[in-house]
């Protein structure tokens, strides 16, 4: 009993102590105002960050090949050292990929009967993009601009070009899809939904880059960095990584369900017999 | 002229062929070899089921064949319950006659022997009398009174009879 009110009087005392510290600590050395520091989250042309030497470009192009190095990174040790350890009755690491693997080509299935097999291992990368590269954020990786300051590298998504790329990606499979399935026929349902790739793109694009001004607007103000990134940076972050990745693999899926669905055969007219009435 | 919202078609592109990387790269590491292994274990399971029903429907095949033959059995024991009490009553009646046979040659054989034993006796009894009667003859010629000596002998007689 003692220790714990021992432990309870340490734990709030660290709690008022960095209370304390953040109240008075004040703004540090401002590189940009806080209008810059939002417009740079949101177009990326301040900050940029070079490419190998080869181009300048957004941070959100680096974070997105560090995620893609990841998730191959894991997918490779897991090809090596974990599948071939698979068994009939699942342990904790099989049972999470197998429901991974399994929510994704199910959701294709059930969204697109016809045709599931591609479309199912599109979502399933795509979803584990946008899921990864949302929470990737919360890693803090800093890397240095080519104007000489540090950044945090922010989600890959919450760069339009990211964004737009996702988008008009889910188009171009879900366009394919309508050109397996029904050829022309195929083309011309998918180029009926010609504002598709905007709002799919500009959807993530909005989200993510909503939840980065949030916490760009947070960490901005130092005051502001007691308790509430908790919520912010860790809470929002994850609801909204679930969120988006649903939402994209499940309009991806269900267009592509819609497109490669096979048209009907159109009945045969049959020629009517003229009457000897119109003969005469 | 620029694009707007820092819009890059070149990053664009880039991101494209990282997103096409990864999709690839995603397919084969882990994708593929998650769904043959989840659809090598449904067809493990199937096969299990199918083994299954398979067992079920032969233990039923022989479930019905043994009761087929528990029925025969059933039938089969009665007759042969039936031919046994059929032969059991034939013993016992085969007994029986022998036993009736047997009794009738026994009692035939007792009335033989019962009827040479009164023979016999007649027989003896007529010999004894003959005897006697030679006897009294004998000596009511030689010696006494013949009425007495009748007499006398049938008293004796009488007193012979009683012991």
């Amino acid at each position: 009993m003692n220790q714990h009110k021992k432990g309870l009087v340490v734990w709030i005392g660290i709690v008022l102590l960095l209370l304390a510290g953040a109240l008075l600590a004040g703004p540090g050395d401002r590189v940009e105002t806080v209008q810059e520091t939002m417009r740079d989250a949101v177009l990326h042309n301040v900050n940029r960050i070079s490419l190998l030497g080869l181009k300048e470009v957004n941070p959100g192009l680096i974070s997105a090949f560090l995620v893609t190095i990841i998730l191959l990174i894991a997918a490779a040790l897991i090809r090596i050292f974990a599948v071939p350890r698979f068994r009939y009755i699942p342990g904790k690491l099989q049972l999470l990929l197998e429901q991974a693997v399994g929510l994704f080509d199910n959701m294709a299935r059930g969204a697109s009967p016809h045709r599931f097999r591609f479309v199912g291992a599109y979502i399933f990368a795509a979803g584990a993009f946008i899921f990864v590269g949302t929470l990737f954020e919360l890693l803090g990786i800093q890397v240095v601009t080519v104007g000489g300051h540090p950044i945090t590298l922010p989600a890959p998504l919450s760069d339009v070009n990211a964004a737009i790329a996702l988008g008009t990606l889910s188009y171009l499979v879900i366009l394919s899809g309508g050109v397996a399935a029904n050829g022309v026929k195929g083309v011309g349902k998918t180029l009926k939904e010609f504002s598709l790739p905007i709002s799919m793109s500009f959807r993530l694009f909005g989200a993510l880059l909503s939840g980065l001004l949030v916490t760009e607007l947070v960490y901005y103000y130092v005051n502001l960095s007691f308790v509430l990134p908790v919520v912010v940076g860790v809470l929002f972050t994850l609801l909204h990584a679930v969120i988006q990745t649903y939402v994209l693999t499940m309009l991806t899926s269900m267009y592509y369900g819609e497109v490669s669905e096979p048209s009907p055969p159109k009945p045969k007219k049959k020629k009517q017999a003229s009457s000897p009435a119109e003969h005469a | 002229m620029p694009w707007p919202l820092n819009i890059d078609p070149q990053q664009i592109l880039l991101h494209w062929m990282n997103l096409a990387i990864l999709v690839g790269g995603l397919y084969f590491l882990l994708y593929k070899p998650v769904k043959q292994f989840m659809a090598k274990r449904d067809e493990h399971y199937r096969e299990l089921d199918q083994q299954a029903q398979d067992k079920l429907l032969q233990a039923d095949r022989i479930q019905a064949e043994y009761k087929e033959k528990l029925e025969g059995a059933e039938e089969e024991i009665r007759q042969s319950r039936a031919k046994a009490q059929q032969s059991l009553q034939q013993s016992v009646q085969e007994q029986l006659d022998q036993a009736q046979a047997q009794a009738e040659l026994i009692v035939s054989r007792a009335h033989a022997d019962a009827e040479r034993t009164r023979e016999q006796a007649l027989y003896d009894s007529q010999q004894d009398i003959r005897r006697l009667a030679e006897t009294a003859a004998k000596r009511l010629a030689l010696h006494e009174d013949p009425f007495d000596q009748f007499l006398d002998l049938a008293e004796g007689g009488t007193d012979h009879e009683s012991k």
